[in-house]
């Protein structure tokens, strides 16, 4: 599953147009919704993006593997108004913390590093951009998913010849005009979590596998195990549970689908 | 082709770090101040990574050079081995380094001089006693050679080192630089293999078996030593047959007679990296085979181990001296 992560509305409109995503009512952030995607607008702000992290990953702590792609705006002193970068390192501005989003996908946009503000700023310095949201996204969301699979895409929105912030609609143009790589990237990364949500066993599939009898902890990781590998070799699961409903108890369910497990193996 | 270029600050300027950066001109560039800070982060995938690793160059502080664990080497008193570089270009799926790292990075140290003044202090605490220092545990000696021009600098320091051994453990066909140069007594290249089906099952990557054999004959034809690694030898259905085609494939090229040194050791892991790795890769049937956990080894089963062990020895025999032959032992 892929989450987008934008501050504001205006940043997050061409993916919700494009998409078609649809607002869920009575959250305590704005979220939309679609097919195997969900988007949120945080606020701006570090801690308003990690907080709408963490809050969005626990609504979809029953998904294998979660993708995550920050979209926004930032400064650049250099940099062309409407030029848009893959981060490739995150600095917080505050704390000196630094963040290395790890580049598996093909990149749609060339890397830049982004330092991360505590309050806005003008001092446009040295050949990174400057936003207030990204180091707040990278911190929270590595903490639910691996590193390659959280992203951050920033537009450069204002520079050192430009000051000006532009308007809302200014922005959403922007990002508009990008929207087809933007979207790109986005789905490479979604790519990449179902690889890895597919390595996962349905949760019906497992919990209909504790049913059967009682399993101590141990026994639970050691079935685990056992019911990944046998779910990744597309052993038909309906036959192995008539089989299994017949094993006396939870070590007889083990034992049988070790061996299940060990014929399978003997081929490589 | 890497995705990326990490690179220490400190090492920016180091010509081997220039060089590299020459031959990846077209990558991005990111500066960092220890390769720790990405290779050793937490919550990296190292089966994701593996599929578009980055390029880490960096400068290797602290100690270098190390004694081999127990039962590393081919029977001498003294055994080191150091690691210029960390992770390898192939993606073995029996090796340990996927259970060891967080990231499937690459990260070579450019600063040899340094490995190459404690490789000369340890050769000469040793008096004249032989040393052995071996390059090949956390990567592959000689598959980045064209980057890392790895033998042109450690190749000439063994030489000048009179008790100094110096052992390359590949996979790859990376013969060229050494064939360059006049053969050296003291640097035997050791090929690892593994047979037909488990070369097409686990060693993802990997040059395949017929030309590694004929680098190895161009090697030896050069006077090079040149030695024979069956390690993992792997369980399958098929593995009596598959060793056997193994064997006449490869002696079928080589002549026995002129080989350094032959060993042979069965599939085993330490519990932390087994445990890692098959964690990572849940469909993977080798680690789905009967396995036992014995002094913080996860192996085959003694009766298992010991049939394949002997079965492998009596066939390897058949085609080399005795002498020549070093079994891995690892069970203390």
């Amino acid at each position: 599953m892929l989450i987008w992560v934008a501050a504001l509305h205006c940043e997050a409109k061409p993916v919700i147009d494009y998409y078609r995503l649809r607002k869920l009512h009575g959250q305590a952030f704005d979220v939309y919704r679609g097919d195997g995607m969900a988007l949120v607008v945080s606020g701006i702000g570090k801690l308003a993006s990690a907080t709408a992290c963490a809050w969005i990953a626990a609504l979809h702590q029953d998904r294998a593997a979660l993708a995550w792609l920050n979209l926004g705006i930032a400064g650049a002193a250099g940099h062309g108004i409407g030029d848009a970068f893959l981060l490739n390192q995150v600095i917080d501005d505050d704390s000196g913390e630094r963040y290395y989003p790890v580049p598996v996908s093909r990149a749609h946009f060339p890397g830049s590093a982004c330092r991360t503000l505590g309050r806005p700023g003008y001092e446009y310095r040295g050949d990174c951009l400057f936003d207030m949201e990204a180091s707040g996204f990278m911190h929270s969301a590595l903490c639910f998913s691996s590193a390659e699979l959280v992203q951050s895409i920033k537009l450069v929105s204002d520079n050192r010849h430009r000051q000006d912030r532009p308007s809302r609609q200014r922005v959403s143009d922007l990002l508009h005009e990008r929207i087809d790589d933007i979207v790109r990237q986005g789905e490479a990364l979604a790519e990449l979590a179902r690889g890895q949500a597919d390595l996962e066993p349905s949760a019906e599939s497992w919990q209909r596998l504790l049913s059967l009898a009682h399993f101590s902890q141990t026994q639970q990781s050691r079935l685990r195990v056992l019911w990944r590998y046998l779910h990744n070799r597309d052993i038909e699961t309906e036959p192995l549970f008539q089989t299994l409903k017949s094993a006396a108890d939870a070590a007889a369910i083990i034992e049988t689908l070790e061996e299940i497990g060990h014929r399978d193996s003997e081929a490589l | 082709m890497a995705s990326c270029i990490y690179i220490e600050s400190a090492v920016r300027d180091h010509p081997r770090a220039r060089q590299l950066l020459a031959r990846h001109r077209q990558l991005p560039v990111v500066e960092i101040e220890r390769y720790g800070e990405v290779f050793n982060r937490r919550a990296q995938s190292f089966r994701l990574q593996k599929r578009n690793p980055a390029l880490i160059i960096a400068h290797k502080t602290g100690h270098r050079v190390l004694a081999a664990p127990e039962g590393y080497g081919l029977g001498g008193e003294h055994n080191y081995y150091f690691s210029h570089m960390l992770n390898c270009i192939y993606d073995c799926r029996y090796c340990f380094l996927q259970g060891m790292y967080q990231s499937a990075h690459q990260v070579v140290f450019v600063n040899y001089e340094d490995f190459g003044d404690e490789i000369a202090r340890i050769a000469t605490a040793h008096g004249d006693q032989p040393v052995w220092f071996y390059s090949g545990y956390d990567c592959d000696s000689l598959a980045s050679e064209p980057l890392t021009r790895f033998t042109e600098h450690f190749v000439p320091l063994i030489e000048n080192l009179d008790n100094a051994w110096l052992e390359l453990r590949t996979k790859s066909t990376q013969v060229r630089a050494l064939l360059k140069r006049p053969p050296l007594e003291r640097v035997v290249t050791a090929f690892s293999f593994s047979d037909a089906t488990s070369h097409r099952r686990l060693e993802h990557g990997v040059p395949p078996i017929a030309r590694r054999i004929d680098a190895m004959r161009r090697l030896l034809e050069a006077g090079w030593p040149v030695g024979l690694r069956f390690d993992p030898v792997v369980y399958h259905r098929d593995y009596r047959a598959a060793f056997v085609e193994l064997l006449e494939q490869v002696f079928a090229q080589i002549d026995a007679a002129r080989l350094h040194s032959v060993s042979l050791g069965s599939f085993r892991l330490t519990r932390d990296h087994f445990r890692n790795t098959a964690r990572l890769y849940p469909d993977e049937p080798l680690f789905a085979q009967p396995l036992v956990l014995d002094k913080g080894i996860v192996g085959y089963a003694p009766e298992r181990e010991r049939e394949m062990i002997e079965f492998c020895e009596t066939e390897l025999l058949r085609h080399i001296p005795a002498a020549s032959y070093h079994p891995c032992e690892w069970h203390g």
